[in-house]
């Protein structure tokens, strides 16, 4: 009989734990996620239903309106075409060196080895701010500010990117690449047909995070293009709808432009997130 | 065959080694360099001149320069001291409601977190400053509904700093999650039964298994906070321009201004060195502590 109300005891305080549990969770996830529904729903109002008194949460008869006034503010297809432009260029250039110098690393034995990627690694927790000034003159002094070869150049490579790969490669079995070196095959030939296919998974994150990367990169492209706005990426074009925030009637509008800018990457990372979670979880572990 | 290879790692390192030299590592010297010079950042390198610890004392003098100096240092100080201290309790917290197979939802949640960290910083400050706003922002409205008066947020030197802390910690507090995630994922479920065999309640396994196991993920998550922390800029420069009354003026906006927008090259990048020394000392101390506990 005891036995029968202690386990009934218990079995009403672990719903009642379940009950809390579940309504964290749902308060964490509502918190956490309101400030970009509100924007979308905002976007979708009408100047007038921005301005209503007590506000109007949901819109009645959402509108597409702020998105056609957006464009007549800030040059939205030739700001996120810059954006493609630098955010792919650059993801492209950051794959190739981070495989090159991964395999390097992780299959070669060569001295100075560890010393090496020690240092490159130690740059992976440099501030960009402390090296900004002198780059940005650097830049300047080989003719690439003021464009986009400006932002994309010094990007090309970087320290994460090569400790990513090399975590992958390594488990690259040897036999596979001393195979394909018997029949001849070039290391180029064997990194890019034997070995990548083999690390795709990775190859698949590090482009994730190195396209949405580049393409919210805000301060080195604000720094090297020196205000030619037919450079400005996206998210330097919409800082122009900062100015429209006084006052709701323009809430729409700023927030259609805010929606734009979310988008691409958002959408990346609804298809792609198992990569973007492996890749920090095994970054984090192996490290 | 093995001096072959030699040559091949030769070339697969080519292009990564001289992009990060040129890119990062030699501007790194250079802005060491540049902190013993008079240089503006309009002119060449070669025109600058050696002035010894000036810069150094300007930045640390009793003029406007000292004293906007060590407002953003002290600025940037509590900014990352509020981050760390917000995001590191709350990673665990969600971490330890996602990593849970009592009650369903976990995995939205965490997708839900995450998504935050994607969001270009320009959409993050247009939509925070309009939940911010005193007059017309859904805060404020939100607040009056549970009967709290309007507060400033931005717009007071007392709430603007802590207002665009909380506004990071929200973007990037998915990203601690999955850190924490994989922390937790690392403790041996057999550890949990013995201590429930042993009678231990939930908080002290908590207390005595998770966080323990937890200290080698925490410090991780610190010091990519705290790296994080500094970077700030955006939102300052975004929404409050390092106001009200220099308020938010943290250290990456201000040497941005001073050594990009008024070309005092020198004094800036004696600013960054500092900016540079201060994160080392920091993180040193962080190890140095860590691992005084591991000992014990």
């Amino acid at each position: 009989m005891s036995a029968g109300s202690s386990s009934w005891l218990a079995r009403r305080r672990a719903s009642g734990r379940k009950a809390l549990l579940a309504t964290l969770i749902l308060l964490a996830a509502v918190a956490s996620a309101f400030p970009l529904v509100w924007m979308v729903l905002s976007s979708l109002k009408t100047p007038a239903e921005s301005m209503q008194v007590p506000p109007v949460w949901i819109p009645h008869t959402p509108s597409i309106e702020a998105y056609e006034k957006v464009s007549g503010v800030v040059n939205v297809g030739r700001s996120m075409w810059n954006s493609l432009v630098i955010a792919s260029i650059t993801t492209a250039g950051v794959l190739v060196t981070s495989m090159m110098a991964g395999y390097a690393f992780a299959k070669y034995h060569f001295p100075g080895r560890s010393l090496l990627f020690s240092v490159l690694i130690a740059t992976m927790f440099l501030p960009p701010i402390v090296t900004l000034i002198p780059l940005y003159r650097l830049v300047g002094s080989i003719g690439l500010n003021a464009s986009l070869a400006g932002i994309i150049v010094p990007n090309l490579a970087n320290a994460f990117g090569i400790f990513l790969m090399r975590q992958f490669i390594a488990g690259v079995p040897d036999d596979l690449i001393d195979a394909a070196r018997m029949d001849g095959a070039s290391e180029l030939l064997i990194l890019f047909k034997i070995v990548a296919p083999s690390v795709a998974p990775a190859i698949a994150a590090l482009a994730l995070f190195a396209f949405v990367y580049h393409w919210n990169s805000y301060l080195w492209p604000l720094t090297v293009l020196q205000g030619n706005a037919d450079a400005y990426p996206i998210v330097i074009s919409l800082s122009r709808l900062l100015s429209y925030n006084r006052g709701a009637v323009n809430t729409g509008l700023v927030m259609a432009g805010a929606t734009l800018a979310v988008l691409p990457p958002l959408i990346l990372f609804v298809f792609l997130q198992r990569f973007f979670v492996d890749s920090i979880v095994g970054s984090a572990i192996k490290g | 065959m093995i001096q072959r290879y030699r040559a091949s790692a030769g070339i697969m390192l080519a292009p990564a080694v001289t992009l990060i030299g040129i890119f990062i590592l030699l501007p790194m010297l250079l802005t060491v360099w540049l902190s013993f010079q008079d240089w503006s950042t309009q002119t060449s390198f070669s025109s600058a001149s050696f002035i010894g610890l000036d810069n150094f004392r300007e930045i640390f003098g009793p003029t406007s320069v000292g004293r906007d100096f060590t407002g953003a240092l002290t600025n940037t100080a509590i900014y990352t001291a509020l981050s760390v201290a917000l995001i590191l309790p709350l990673s665990v917290a969600f971490g330890l409601m996602v990593y849970q197979h009592d009650v369903a939802g976990g995995t939205a949640l965490r997708t839900v977190l995450f998504s935050t960290y994607m969001v270009p910083m320009i959409a993050v400050a247009l939509v925070w400053s309009k939940l911010y706003s005193p007059s017309e922002g859904p805060l404020n409205q939100m607040l009056g509904l549970i009967g709290v008066g309007p507060q400033p947020f931005l717009s007071s030197p007392r709430s603007a700093l802590i207002s665009i802390v909380f506004l990071n910690v929200w973007q990037q507090v998915g990203y601690f999650t999955v850190l924490a995630i994989a922390g937790l994922t690392q403790i041996p479920g057999s550890l949990y039964e013995a201590a429930k065999l042993d009678g231990a309640n939930r908080f002290e396994q908590f207390r005595f298994i998770t966080l323990p196991l937890m200290r080698r993920t925490l410090l991780f998550s610190a010091v990519i906070a705290i790296i994080n922390a500094v970077q700030v800029f955006e939102p300052v420069a975004l929404i409050t321009q390092g106001g009200p009354v220099g308020s938010t003026n943290v250290l990456t906006y201000h040497i941005h201004r001073v050594g990009i927008e008024r070309a005092q090259g020198g004094l800036g990048s004696a600013m960054a060195v500092m900016l540079m020394l201060s994160l080392i000392v920091v993180v040193c101390a962080l190890f140095a502590l860590a691992n005084r506990k591991d000992q014990e």
